[in-house]
């Protein structure tokens, strides 16, 4: 007999919600089950299904590094059946979590190297727990460069957080470039303005024209919608990166998390994977081997 | 360990099987269909069935089924308890070694509660069978049950050569000697030689050989479209494949809004909505991906095997006439 179901959730009371954007709301969450949190432990990149009851589950990365132990972070775009319920949940509501799930990113094996985060709108909710858990363990990463590329001034997410690392991250060894696509953004050209070593408009990937990308000794981490996961990998080949330390987390259908319900399912004969349980995390190496993946 | 069911032992054997649990059994249904079904008597069960159209997966990966009942207000949640036990008589070797890639993704390092105690509590008895022309186990190294089973039932002139797969099998005989002798060395003979008849029965083949690369090199194949052409994209293959698992979750609420019942339920991965993500995007938009996956997935290795069985369905029910044999002989050049 197994007593542990994989399937059951448990209670998480909503602490803190805030609207970040007009359709993204930042929330921590506190399982209400002490004995559960006590081995929730999570690495940056991996996931939760989040479920409203009678309304079903989503799979929802974590946005945070771990800090305390029944506390989690999400960033939850209103987009569908289950996240819209979500955003109609306010402080002291339940939200009902499974996992967490996946790999994640292997922060060890990154360790003493620099690191490059690419992020493509909601893409930097991942990795903001990557970026976070590498700055509250300075010592053990070089030069941290963040590009992050957004539709436009109001669609940027942790926009207080952000800024302040566009202009002090430097002292910290933390170099964040900001792109923009609404070439008719205000807010956004008064960046460039000041920055314009740091801000253009555009997509993310012509921020590789403002900062010089050396592969020696970098591993790139790359999350954002699934278009533009070749163009990124595109200008990383062109300064040889090595396949095996690109690392990228991808968007699928992953109802039931633990490798089961099979909708995540990608590539051929020669390579099937399941991005729940396999990934979501892959390197570009697994890309290259895996068809359909990116 | 081996044992001989003589044919007069046959109906006390069907009974002793009552002891255990509910008995089902292949009995034909309409003109050519055969399901397995909760029977009473052994009069109602053919057992010389070619095959049925829902697989025995249907005991395990249930077609619908309550993952546990909820109550918002009271902020719990009630899982769905399963106290039944199967006897499940006359399953074909492919359809066991289906069971076993079905056991090696639900019971892997999450394993899934409610599968493992449907599949503890089940009594699995196998039987032999003679191919028909859909039959290609043997090309998948399938068509003999090695274990997977409680007890497996061989025919002979005297009846049936049995074997015994597991301790619970093995318990069952016990309990039941009388029922059973040992084999003789013609006994031994006679199995040898039908096993020898059974697979020179096979009248269908595919060479499995490189058959991973061969797919992988086939990804942008003419082969997917035109099949996608005559395709509907039903999803009987899904429903009929002994391996096919996928599901979908959905939420069931009672009239108070606070309560209700969360759900599994078989899923396609023909279907459009399967590889549909929130916001609209889709990882498997038209037919020709879709068909391109399904048959990826079954060539592809679940724990080290092949993921199909070949047991034929998807093609016997298929009604676009899609013959998967001959979609993989296509992709391997051979068509």
């Amino acid at each position: 007999m197994v007593e542990d179901n994989v399937l059951a959730p448990t209670p998480a009371k909503i602490l803190n919600s805030e609207n970040m954007t007009a359709i993204e709301k930042h929330i921590e969450l506190e399982l209400l089950d002490k004995e559960f949190a006590k081995g929730f432990v999570y690495k940056p990149g991996q996931f939760v299904e989040v479920g409203v009851m009678g309304v079903g589950e989503a799979p929802i990365s974590i946005c945070a590094a771990r800090k305390k132990e029944d506390l989690l972070e999400l960033c939850v775009r209103k987009v569908g059946r289950v996240t819209n319920a979500i955003h109609r949940l306010n402080v002291g509501d339940i939200l009902w979590i499974r996992g967490p799930y996946g790999n994640g990113f292997p922060m060890e094996e990154m360790e003493g190297s620099d690191l490059l985060l690419v992020a493509g709108g909601l893409g930097i909710a991942p990795l903001r727990g990557v970026l976070q858990y590498a700055l509250s363990n300075r010592e053990k990463y070089g030069t941290i460069t963040v590009m992050y590329g957004i539709r436009c001034y109001t669609a940027m997410l942790w926009r207080d957080e952000f800024l302040k690392l566009f202009y002090e991250g430097d002292k910290d060894n933390v170099e964040f470039y900001l792109s923009y696509e609404d070439s008719s953004d205000e807010k956004c050209y008064e960046l460039q303005c000041e920055r314009s070593d740091r801000c253009m408009q555009g997509v993310v990937t012509k921020l590789f024209g403002l900062k010089e990308v050396k592969p020696e000794n970098t591993y790139a981490v790359i999350c954002g919608p699934p278009i533009m996961y070749k163009f990124v990998v595109q200008e990383l080949m062109k300064r040889d990166f090595d396949p095996k330390k690109i690392y990228m987390t991808l968007e699928r259908r992953m109802k039931c998390g633990v490798g089961k319900c099979g909708h995540c399912i990608i590539g051929t004969g020669k390579n099937i994977k399941y991005v729940c349980k396999d990934g979501p995390v892959f390197t570009y190496w697994d890309a290259l081997n895996t068809k359909g993946m990116i | 360990m081996y044992k001989i069911l003589a044919k007069e032992n046959l109906d006390p054997f069907f009974e002793s099987l009552k002891k255990i649990g509910k008995v089902h059994g292949p009995v034909k249904v309409g003109r050519s269909s055969y399901d397995f079904r909760e029977v009473d008597s052994l009069s109602e069960v053919d057992l010389t069935y070619t095959r049925t159209m829902i697989p025995p997966k249907k005991f395990f990966v249930k077609p619908k089924e309550t993952i546990f009942e909820f109550d918002e207000e009271k902020l719990e949640f009630k899982e769905s308890q399963n106290s039944e036990v199967n006897v499940i008589l006359g399953v074909h070797p492919c359809d066991i070694n289906a069971l076993k890639i079905l056991d090696s993704v639900y019971m892997d390092e999450t394993p899934d509660k409610y599968y493992i105690q449907r599949r503890e509590s089940s009594f699995i008895i196998g039987i032999d069978c003679t191919p028909d022309e859909y039959c290609f186990c043997s090309s998948m190294g399938t068509s003999y049950a090695q274990d997977g089973f409680d007890l497996f039932l061989h025919e002979i002139s005297r009846g049936y050569f049995v074997r015994i797969g597991s301790e619970k099998g093995y318990n069952m005989v016990n309990d039941n000697e009388s029922l059973f002798e040992d084999a003789k060395p013609e006994d031994i003979e006679e199995f040898k030689q039908n096993e020898r008849k059974r697979i020179e029965a096979f009248k269908l083949e595919l060479n499995i050989s490189g058959i991973q690369d061969m797919l992988d090199l086939s990804y942008e194949d003419s082969v997917w479209k035109e099949t996608a052409d005559e395709c509907f994209g039903c999803g009987t293959c899904n429903l009929v494949c002994p391996t096919c698992r996928c599901y979908d979750v959905v939420d069931y609420v009672g009239l108070s809004l606070k309560s209700g019942e969360r759900v599994r339920r078989w899923d396609s991965c023909m279907l459009r909505k399967h590889g549909l993500v929130a916001g609209g995007l889709n990882f498997r938009p038209t037919r020709v991906e879709r068909l391109r996956n399904r048959f990826n997935c079954k060539g592809g290795l679940t724990d080290g095997s092949l993921s199909c069985v070949g047991c034929g369905r998807c093609t016997v029910y298929c009604p676009a006439e899609i013959s998967f044999v001959e979609v993989m002989k296509k992709i391997r050049g051979e068509l």
